[in-house]
């Protein structure tokens, strides 16, 4: 895992004088085990003090109400709060034609991830291949990436306008006006399209990480023995960062799902006529808006499942290269 | 290449150049640049929009958020990577098992919970919702971090006298800055970025957070295009200064996992 310098190298800096006295500790500390005995152990707990917070705080507000929301679900709003209602809810649910917009704009999100992956990938490559001076490039791509959904999505609002500025660009070589935002039929793709502007630098640096792990002497050799430069990327990158396409896909799932929230809430508020609702925008409406906490809650656990099928993924990727131990 | 960089670049280049226009300017044309550097409409929207109060109520829960996952997190990232105890494992990936749980399917439950408790529209309450929710990704690289620390090191402070607390606060907290710089930076992201957390939690008009203040700009200057544009900037600097000042360790937090490093 890359986080700053790799810990031998600090060790060796960090405990310079202070690693010769420990070793001089180790010799002089076989004759006082004994003594240190007491000491480890009043230290038994300290492990587990250690951990406690950080358990105490993910179970009491993570996993507790994970299981809490999935219990609710099943309760009633309203006039029947706190009642067992079965599974009214979800059948609520789908017959409420914003949730349906919702899932199938879920739909939509998985067939446009091969794009969101794909970019970032052809212009790491492009940039590890033959662009001098890719430092400042990765600066630059990476930026928007860093800033809050809500700050993209106000200057998208500018530039999406329908007297906006991209529509002034279309129509300079003569193409119509296009409503972005107000049109059902453009302004997911739009929101998508913003999502994606903003967050394919992330990609890109992960992409670049895994490009510093490959062996360069393999595509050179690949290279010398005449292979051009496509075949190069399917035969010897490729495979070579099959973690990192695989990491990569995951977390970007992962963010067209619970990350674009703010884009949503600034740029279209989930219409025109309900066409950009996606899962969690639909849960915060029915919490926050129409006082449906029960139904909002049917929603979430829909969500988790598909979250779940996600995050198995993911769990799978991370372990492999989490802990080497 | 070039062209790519231009178009990442160009909304904000174009933003900053409508904030610097006067509303007739605007209106004329949308592309010239503005006549000369006018600060007015940043002035304008600092006072306007009640900005100086949302920047402190930002500041407040993302420096209280921050130091408290790098409080709690490093503690069990020692604890989880370093000192072998029964359980461990399982807690390990009970906490990996928590970074899959997005905020949007526990924010009924935890919206509810915290309310009868009484956190909700506190700073507290916005503070412990943000730790709760960036915790596991803490724990997560710190624990990675720590276990490649060899264990010599630790034996060696242990044998000079230290309990495990004095390892804790002498030798990993010291030893762990460059993940702990690196986590907080990202955290600090994180928080400052988010909106539904804080749209949730923190309800009333003055406890709003800098990016809820943001999402009001709209409405209040929708006649007023310049007024907005220097508000939504105002937002924006922060995170650039931090950018600029720490995109090394924002770019290893983010690829932390998708290599074998």
């Amino acid at each position: 895992m890359p986080i700053g310098n790799p810990p031998p190298q600090v060790a060796s800096e960090v405990l310079g004088p202070a690693g010769s006295t420990a070793r001089a500790g180790v010799r002089a500390a076989r004759g006082r085990r004994r003594g240190n005995q007491r000491f480890h152990r009043a230290d038994r707990l300290a492990p587990y003090i250690l951990v406690a917070p950080a358990v105490l705080i993910i179970a009491g507000l993570r996993l507790y109400p994970l299981a809490l929301g999935v219990n609710f679900s099943f309760t009633g709003d309203g006039d029947r709060n706190g009642q067992a209602v079965g599974l009214d809810n979800y059948s609520a649910l789908f017959d409420d034609p914003l949730f349906t917009a919702a899932m199938r704009n879920v739909g939509l999100l998985v067939l446009l991830l091969p794009v969101a992956v794909a970019i970032p990938g052809l212009l790491a490559t492009l940039i590890y291949l033959r662009v001098p001076g890719h430092r400042v490039y990765r600066g630059v791509y990476f930026f928007p990436a860093v800033l809050s959904p809500v700050i993209i999505g106000a200057i998208f609002n500018l530039l999406l306008a329908f007297d906006g500025p991209a529509n002034s660009l279309l129509g300079a070589v003569g193409l119509g006006p296009v409503d972005w935002l107000g049109d059902p039929d453009t302004a997911m793709y739009a929101v998508v399209g913003v999502h994606i502007w903003a967050t394919f630098g992330m990609a890109l640096v992960v992409f670049l990480a895994g490009f510093a792990t490959l062996d360069p002497s393999l595509i050179d050799a690949a290279r010398v023995d005449g292979a051009s430069i496509p075949k190069v990327v399917r035969h010897v990158i490729v495979p070579g960062l099959s973690q990192t396409i695989q990491f990569v896909v995951v977390t970007t799932m992962i963010g067209m799902l619970t990350s674009m929230f703010g884009l949503l809430y600034v740029m279209t508020g989930g219409g025109p006529e309900g066409s950009t609702y996606l899962p969690e925008y639909y849960i915060w409406f029915q919490q926050g808006q129409m006082g449906r906490p029960a139904l909002a809650s049917a929603a979430s656990t829909v969500l988790f499942g598909v979250m779940l099928v996600v995050g198995m993924l993911q769990l799978a990727v991370l372990r492999r290269s989490g802990r080497e131990d | 290449m070039a062209a790519l960089a231009i178009a990442t670049v160009y909304p904000l280049v174009f933003t900053a150049n409508v904030a610097m226009k006067t509303r007739h300017e605007y209106v004329l044309d949308r592309f010239a640049p503005a006549e000369g550097l006018r600060w007015d409409a940043f002035a304008a929207a600092w006072t306007g929009a009640d900005m100086g109060r949302y920047l402190a109520n930002s500041l407040i829960v993302v420096a209280g958020a921050v130091a408290l996952l790098l409080l709690v997190g490093s503690m069990a990232g020692f604890s989880l990577s370093r000192l072998r105890f029964r359980g461990s494992r399982a807690l390990y990936l009970g906490c990996l098992a928590a970074l899959f749980i997005p905020f949007q399917v526990i924010m009924v439950p935890l919206a509810r919970t915290l309310g009868q408790v009484g956190l909700v529209d506190t700073y507290p309450g916005l503070i412990l919702a943000y730790t709760a929710q960036f915790l596991p990704f803490t724990v997560f690289l710190m624990t990675g971090y720590y276990s490649r620390i060899p264990a010599e090191i630790i034996d060696a402070a242990r044998i000079d006298g230290n309990s495990l607390y004095g390892v804790y606060a002498r030798i990993m907290l010291p030893l762990g800055r460059p993940a702990l710089l690196s986590v907080g930076i990202l955290n600090a992201l994180f928080c400052w970025n988010d909106v539904l957390i804080a749209l949730l939690l923190m309800p009333s008009a003055e406890h709003r957070t800098l990016m809820v203040g943001v999402t009001a700009l709209r409405g209040q200057y929708s006649a007023d295009i310049p007024t907005f544009a220097g508000g939504v900037l105002i937002a924006a600097v922060p995170v650039l200064v931090l950018y600029l000042l720490f995109q090394r360790q924002i770019a290893s937090g983010v690829t932390a996992g998708s290599t074998k490093g």
